[in-house]
């Protein structure tokens, strides 16, 4: 039983730190003697069908999100549909997040679009949503809630069938109207979310490695770890959350 | 003077001595704000007093530490700068320094403005001091929550300067793509300065790089070698772009770790050995630009080489500071490229170090602390004894140093500065020093500390 990460466009696709969230995974799979490796998937690179247990895309700046929508219809978005719709699992952040919906629409200029894992469509907004945000969610682990920091001018639209991954309960979330914040579809997760997000929300991680390895048959009982610190930052990024609002 | 002026003067003077009486801080940007809310012109006007006209410094890493330099220069040639000292960087605290070194009737006894400018500062700065120089030093990413994406930053910079006269004089760095590109089709006088010695150049990027496009042709760019981030030796395989040929560069530089660096400085018509008693590959930028621009001013290369050469003597001990026989060497550090740069430079020596970093996310600092991700904190890998996080982002700092897996040094976490500066102290011999790494409002909380116990000056009072 081994864990294999495709870590999408790492050189095009990380802004705020998102890296840290490969590095959160692959320790704390280390820590329990999972075995794990990362595969960097650029532009041109193919997916092999079945390879891949977890799936990482963070943020970037326009011109790197246009290069990467333009790849991911051209070479990779079918293949990495697929392999969620057979049980892969996937974090995808901010930018990263918008193309894995329906489309983006900007003020002017192309509309980007999306490879549709999620039921969601992301338009421009005249407004930047920069800030702490706090969260409930059934994956915040022991505290119920997820942490992390928003910087995004682009407003999410989740449909019908698609649920939100958190409510908001400081911050803006996906569009700053309705107090959803991201989108789960299977083992997928989208979220403006970074700070990193997965070292400070231990339960997120926890959740992509545990469906990442139910591929291999029945859901796998993850060992715990000493989350001491972990959570300790948490309550700390929780508290300033509440204090710089 | 107009009388509006006048009245935005005598306002701004009163809120600066009461602040000061106070002991409120430094009145470096409340008498500029209230004066600029009086008179909207109030820096056009005020700087039309200085014979000698604006220069504008800017750029994300060392931007104090060049136009302090810069200043210590100009004193030397006879030119008497009026300069916001302080770090307050945007149109107040410009407003303020005017306040500050102007008489009641708003005569300056200052020939030269030289202000430091925040870069998203800058367009506003240009129109209202119309400057004779631009500088710009580089750009990172740096509070990206504050001033937007670096592209459209680029792009707002080449815009503002390309409205400056045309007898005026624009200075960059030619090892960062992006702020070389904002010199190209210029009709203003560019200069360049750089690096030209690969000695400490890496094939390889660090993960905090920034800039990996062509700013012209959005082609991915093609690098010979690294120095610091992105800044390098580069090409545009797309539209044949490349690193231009500096005019004031660094031929050779050599690094003798936390003792300072030396460099052979190559300038139109001579050269010359300059000692910098700092660390770092940015210090050797700082002095580049400092000298880059006073030459472009026209002041005489010996002058620039000698005020540049005392002047980085007092900088080295301003940055040490002694405490009960033990040592306190204080690195700013805030953005990952600056860090690493630190760690860098800290694990160039033999032996481990005991450290102390401080994380605030101040509006100052960036509320955004996620960039610490970036910060390749593994280098320090079996290299530290002790490690003490603070500031109000402690525990944050805490886990990105757990993810860095860095064995056996011992790890607290005080997000208090006062007792984490007492723990670290406590936790190192008479003798040995203790490297304390914050970013800059946790800098200026420490520096606060250490003036409460009379080991350094305040920073106002030299002003």
């Amino acid at each position: 039983m081994n864990v294999r990460i495709g870590w999408l466009y790492p050189d095009l696709m990380n802004i705020y730190g998102d890296r840290g969230n490969i590095m959160a995974l692959v320790q704390r799979c280390k820590w329990r003697g999972i075995p794990v490796e990362v595969d960097e998937l650029g532009l041109g690179d193919r997916i092999v069908d079945g390879r891949h247990d977890i799936f990482f895309m963070g943020g970037g700046q326009d011109r790197e999100q246009q290069i990467v929508c333009r790849d991911l219809l051209d070479v990779k978005g079918e293949a990495v549909k697929r392999q969620i719709e057979n049980g892969a699992a996937a974090l995808v952040v901010c930018g990263g997040y918008q193309l894995f919906g329906k489309f983006y629409r900007p003020f002017d200029g192309e509309e980007l679009t999306g490879i549709e894992v999620f039921d969601a469509y992301t338009v421009a907004g005249n407004k930047r949503y920069i800030g702490n945000v706090v969260a409930k969610s059934a994956l915040g682990g022991p505290t119920g809630t997820i942490v992390g920091f928003e910087n995004h001018s682009g407003k999410t639209y989740l449909g019908e069938g698609c649920t939100p991954l958190a409510m908001v309960t400081v911050g803006h979330g996906n569009n700053a109207e309705d107090r959803t914040e991201g989108a789960v579809h299977m083992g997928a997760i989208g979220t403006y979310l970074h700070g990193s997000l997965l070292p400070k929300n231990p339960g997120v991680a926890d959740f992509l490695i545990e469906k990442g390895l139910s591929r291999y048959g029945s859901t796998p009982r993850l060992d715990p770890l000493d989350d001491a610190l972990e959570l300790r930052a948490h309550e700390a990024a929780v508290a300033r959350a509440r204090k710089t609002h | 003077m107009r009388s509006r002026t006048k009245a935005a003067l005598l306002l701004g003077k009163t809120i600066g001595s009461l602040s000061r009486s106070l002991k409120m801080g430094g009145g470096s940007t409340l008498p500029g704000r209230v004066a600029r809310r009086v008179d909207p012109g109030f820096v056009p006007t005020m700087v039309k007093g200085l014979p000698l006209g604006c220069v504008l410094v800017t750029g994300t890493n060392g931007k104090t530490t060049t136009s302090t330099l810069l200043a210590s220069v100009l004193d030397k040639a006879g030119m008497t700068p009026v300069h916001n000292r302080t770090g307050a960087n945007l149109m107040a605290g410009i407003a303020s320094a005017l306040i500050r070194e102007s008489n009641a009737s708003g005569k300056l006894a200052a020939r030269i403005g030289l202000f430091e400018v925040d870069e998203a500062a800058l367009p506003a700065a240009v129109t209202d001091t119309t400057p004779r120089l631009v500088l710009v030093n580089n750009l990172f990413r740096d509070q990206l929550d504050r001033y937007g994406e670096l592209d459209t930053l680029a792009a707002k910079m080449k815009k503002a300067v390309a409205q400056l006269q045309e007898d005026a004089v624009v200075a960059l760095n030619a090892d960062d793509p992006l702020v070389s590109s904002i010199g190209s089709g210029l009709r203003q006088k560019v200069m360049y300065y750089g690096i030209d010695d690969e000695r400490y150049a890496s094939g390889t990027m660090q993960h905090a790089t920034d800039s990996k496009h062509c700013p012209a042709c959005g082609s991915r760019l093609e690098y010979d070698y690294y120095l610091f981030g992105h800044l390098g030796r580069y090409k545009c395989p797309g539209c044949g772009a490349k690193r231009p040929t500096a005019d004031v560069a660094a031929a050779e530089v050599e690094m003798r770790g936390m003792d300072g660096t030396r460099c052979l400085i190559r300038y139109p018509g001579g050269t010359a050995e300059v000692v910098i008693p700092l660390p770092g590959l940015y210090n050797v930028y700082n002095i580049l630009a400092a000298m880059t621009a006073s030459l472009a001013l026209g002041i005489e290369p010996e002058t620039v080489i000698q005020a540049v050469t005392e002047f980085t003597a007092a900088f080295g001990r301003v940055e040490r500071v002694p405490v009960a026989g033990r040592e306190l060497l204080m690195i700013l550090a805030k953005n990952p490229a600056g860090f690493n740069e630190v760690i860098r430079t800290l694990t160039a020596g033999a032996g481990r170090k005991s450290v102390l970093i401080a994380l605030n996310d101040n509006i100052a600092d960036g509320r955004d602390v996620s960039w610490i991700w970036d910060v390749d904190f593994e280098m320090f890998r079996g290299r530290l004894d002790n490690v003490v996080c603070s500031g109000i982002r402690a525990w944050d700092l805490a886990v990105r140093l757990k993810y860095a897996q860095l064995g056996e040094s011992s790890l607290v976490t005080k997000p208090d500065l006062t007792r984490a500066l007492d723990l670290g102290l406590e936790t190192i011999a008479p003798g040995e020093t203790l490297y304390v790494v914050p970013t800059y409002t946790a800098m200026l909380d420490l520096r606060k500390e250490l003036v409460e116990r009379e080991l350094v000056t305040a920073y106002w009072e030299g002003n």
